[in-house]
């Protein structure tokens, strides 16, 4: 099992990566081998992480987000599911190597951070904690999916604002479908991070009385959430469209990586893992 | 009749029996293009009396606004021509005459070139979709009327193979290159699509018209016009029954829901401007606004083009979009003219599987004569229940030990062993053309 465990952190990064470029072949230049390579490609990767996140559960007995690297690698697996299942669903695979790329990405920093022997938490082992901990992972996943599509949604624009229809123009989803996606997976993933603070505050609230909140992690989590609680209200409010919607999303997934590495890393306590 | 385009025949036996007269838009002015140009029944009537020359053995005539061409299986190569030359262009258009005005090619380069045609490589706009449904059009045309035989039919399906191929396998068909398409384009990539969007159009002028045609074709199904001339909008709706008329003044007005606004009026100043705009879209932020501006000089502010969610694009921005497709398609040419050789590659296959069919007929028979003799003779000394078990096993037996070299025969390369090969064939199975009269 540990060989399989240590194999796979190894070939994980590397398939993802494979499949990226094969997708960027699909992307840039339509390539007939990238056809037929790219879905088959990525279902393979998929299927060789939901068998390392299994064997994980399995080897450590708990949720295999006890620790920053592997919050990361199941963040990259949720991320690589919804684009599976958007691509299935919609018949489209022009965002593939932007979504595969951040699953490559965030896969890679989990499998560069991995320790042999992570510690072993005993809170973990609780399957009422592990709702929290699953809450933030969507919540977080979410606003992944939502800064690629963020991302695409700004390409395009600039794209379509300057007529100069370079890169972009003409090899994505309308920009409404877009932007559409975007605020889909905004609302998604702000309403799985309201459900993880609360479940979070009810936790610590049990366990650490009033010490926790003063914990850097804490206030970096509520700030990230204010900031998308922000963006959805002005939105609503209709003084926010599409762009600065999707600057905001962009925003978010750099507070979010800070969250998970700075802070998680050099100013947090009591909440070192995800 | 004189006929100074053909030159002596020079291709081999490999190549398909065929000839090719036309012209097209590189060749002659729309002026002569137009006095050739076939409509259905005309080209129903030019078929048969085609046919009825003894010299044609097949024919096909695909007659569009860009070319008139007449393919032909001659029998005789010469006599068809001037048949041609005298019965579709010269009868109609005498200067047709004159040297460069018509093209004739034969054999392979015929095919190739209707494949080609069929692809939308010889087309005015390179890549153009239409030519394919033409060629299918004229086809069903020919086979309609008995002017098609094996040779043309088979042909023709590998045009339409190639056609369909290269709408499939590459880009050739891919981008707007007109100006209506590319407002559809324009319009795909911002919203989900155009049967929700609606369209308003500023001016109803014939430039408005081409446009609306291709919006209309693509779904569109809210059109609102608003001109000054109570009368041209009039006709704008004679053409588009749908269409909703405004006054001129209520276009600011219906900016407040409209998705793609299409301004094409001669005016000397701008019909919208930035304040225009700026306060449309305070009734609808989040909702995104195509502006195209067809109009010289320019019908929309300039400065609008920088208000949030307002997407605005003039001629030169569209003619960007245009160059930019036919560069794309352009670069996809190769990739066309891959899929031309091989199909061009399988129809001369069956041509030479065509040559071999004789030969083939001619092996058969011998061998079901040989098979029927000994039959005859052996028959007696077997039980009458055996017979039909006899029967079915001596035919099974010839059929498998000539399947081999039936399909060889077939399936030949196009080398110089080819004929030999036939020769050979003839040689070791004694088939002689006499032989063959029972």
């Amino acid at each position: 099992m540990q060989t399989f465990l240590d194999t796979a952190i190894i070939l994980l990064p590397l398939a993802y990566l494979l499949v990226a470029v094969d997708y960027g072949f699909l992307f840039f230049s339509s390539h007939p081998v990238a056809e037929r390579t790219a879905t088959p490609a990525l279902r393979g990767a998929v299927l060789l992480h939901l068998a390392y996140l299994v064997a994980l559960t399995v080897h450590r007995h708990q949720f295999p987000a006890a620790t920053v690297a592997q919050a990361l690698s199941m963040v990259a697996f949720f991320v690589a599911v919804v684009y599976v299942f958007v691509e299935w669903h919609g018949r489209a695979r022009s965002t593939g190597f932007w979504l595969v790329s951040l699953v490559f990405f965030f896969q890679l920093l989990s499998s560069v951070l991995t320790r042999p022997n992570p510690p072993d938490r005993a809170i973990f082992h609780d399957p009422f904690f592990s709702v929290h901990v699953l809450l933030a992972l969507l919540g977080y996943t979410a606003f992944v999916v939502a800064a690629g599509y963020g991302f695409l949604f700004l390409q395009l624009y600039r794209d379509l604002k300057s007529g100069r229809f370079a890169t972009f123009y003409g090899k994505l989803p309308p920009l409404e479908v877009l932007e559409r996606m975007m605020t889909g997976a905004l609302l998604i993933g702000f309403a799985a991070l309201t459900g993880a603070v609360a479940t979070g505050a009810f936790w610590a609230n049990r366990l650490y009385h009033d010490q926790w909140l003063h914990d850097p992690k804490i206030l970096f989590t509520v700030a990230t959430w204010v900031l998308y609680a922000a963006a959805l209200l002005l939105r609503k409010l209709r003084r926010w469209q599409g762009r600065q919607t999707a600057l905001a999303s962009l925003a978010g997934f750099g507070a979010i990586l800070f969250s998970l590495m700075a802070v998680n890393f050099f100013f947090t306590g009591f909440h070192g893992f995800l | 009749m004189a006929a100074p385009l053909l030159e002596p025949a020079s291709g081999s036996r490999q190549e398909p029996p065929l000839l090719l007269v036309g012209t097209d838009y590189r060749c002659s002015p729309i002026e002569l293009r137009e006095k050739v140009s076939y409509g259905k029944e005309e080209t129903e009537e030019m078929l048969v009396h085609l046919l009825a020359r003894a010299e044609v053995a097949e024919a096909f005539l695909l007659s569009t606004c860009n070319r008139t061409e007449v393919y032909l299986q001659p029998r005789d190569e010469e006599g068809a021509y001037n048949a041609i030359l005298d019965m579709v262009f010269l009868h109609r258009v005498p200067e047709l005459e004159r040297p460069g005005r018509l093209y004739v090619k034969r054999n392979g380069e015929a095919a190739r070139h209707l494949l080609g045609v069929a692809s939308g490589l010889e087309s005015m706009v390179l890549g153009e979709p239409e030519i394919l449904g033409q060629v299918k059009q004229a086809s069903a045309l020919a086979e309609a009327v008995g002017a098609e035989g094996p040779v043309l039919r088979r042909l023709l399906r590998s045009a339409t193979a190639a056609g369909r191929r290269a709408r499939q396998e590459t880009a050739i068909t891919s981008g707007a290159v007109s100006l209506g398409y590319a407002v559809v384009e324009l319009a795909r990539n911002i919203f989900r699509g155009l049967e929700e969007c609606q369209v308003l159009l500023i001016g109803a002028g014939e430039i408005a018209r081409s446009v609306a045609r291709p919006v209309v074709e693509r779904g569109a199904r809210e059109l609102l016009v608003a001109n000054r001339s109570l009368e041209r909008a009039q006709q704008f709706k004679a053409e588009f029954p749908n269409a909703e008329i405004l006054a001129f003044d209520e276009r600011l007005a219906a900016l407040q829901t409209a998705d793609l606004v299409i301004a094409s009026t001669g005016a000397d100043e701008p019909v919208l401007t930035r304040a225009h705009l700026k306060a449309a879209m305070k009734h609808r932020p989040s909702q995104p606004l195509l502006v195209v501006d067809l109009g010289v000089p320019r019908n929309v502010e300039p400065r609008a083009g920088r208000l949030e969610n307002v997407f605005l694009h003039a001629i030169d921005s569209l003619d960007t979009l245009i160059q930019r497709n036919l560069k794309r398609r352009k670069e996809e040419v190769p990739k066309v003219e891959e899929i031309i050789e091989q199909e061009l590659t399988h129809f001369r296959g069956w041509v030479r599987g065509l040559e071999a069919e004789p030969l083939i007929a001619r092996l058969q028979k011998q061998a079901e004569k040989i098979r029927r003799n000994e039959m005859e003779a052996a028959l007696a000394r077997f039980p009458q229940e055996t017979h039909e078990e006899l029967e079915r096993l001596t035919r099974s037996l010839v059929r498998k030990i000539l399947h081999h070299p039936s399909t060889r025969l077939r399936t030949r390369d196009g080398g110089a062993g080819d004929l030999s090969r036939l020769d050979m064939v003839r040689e070791l199975f004694h088939l002689d053309d006499d032989e063959t009269a029972d």
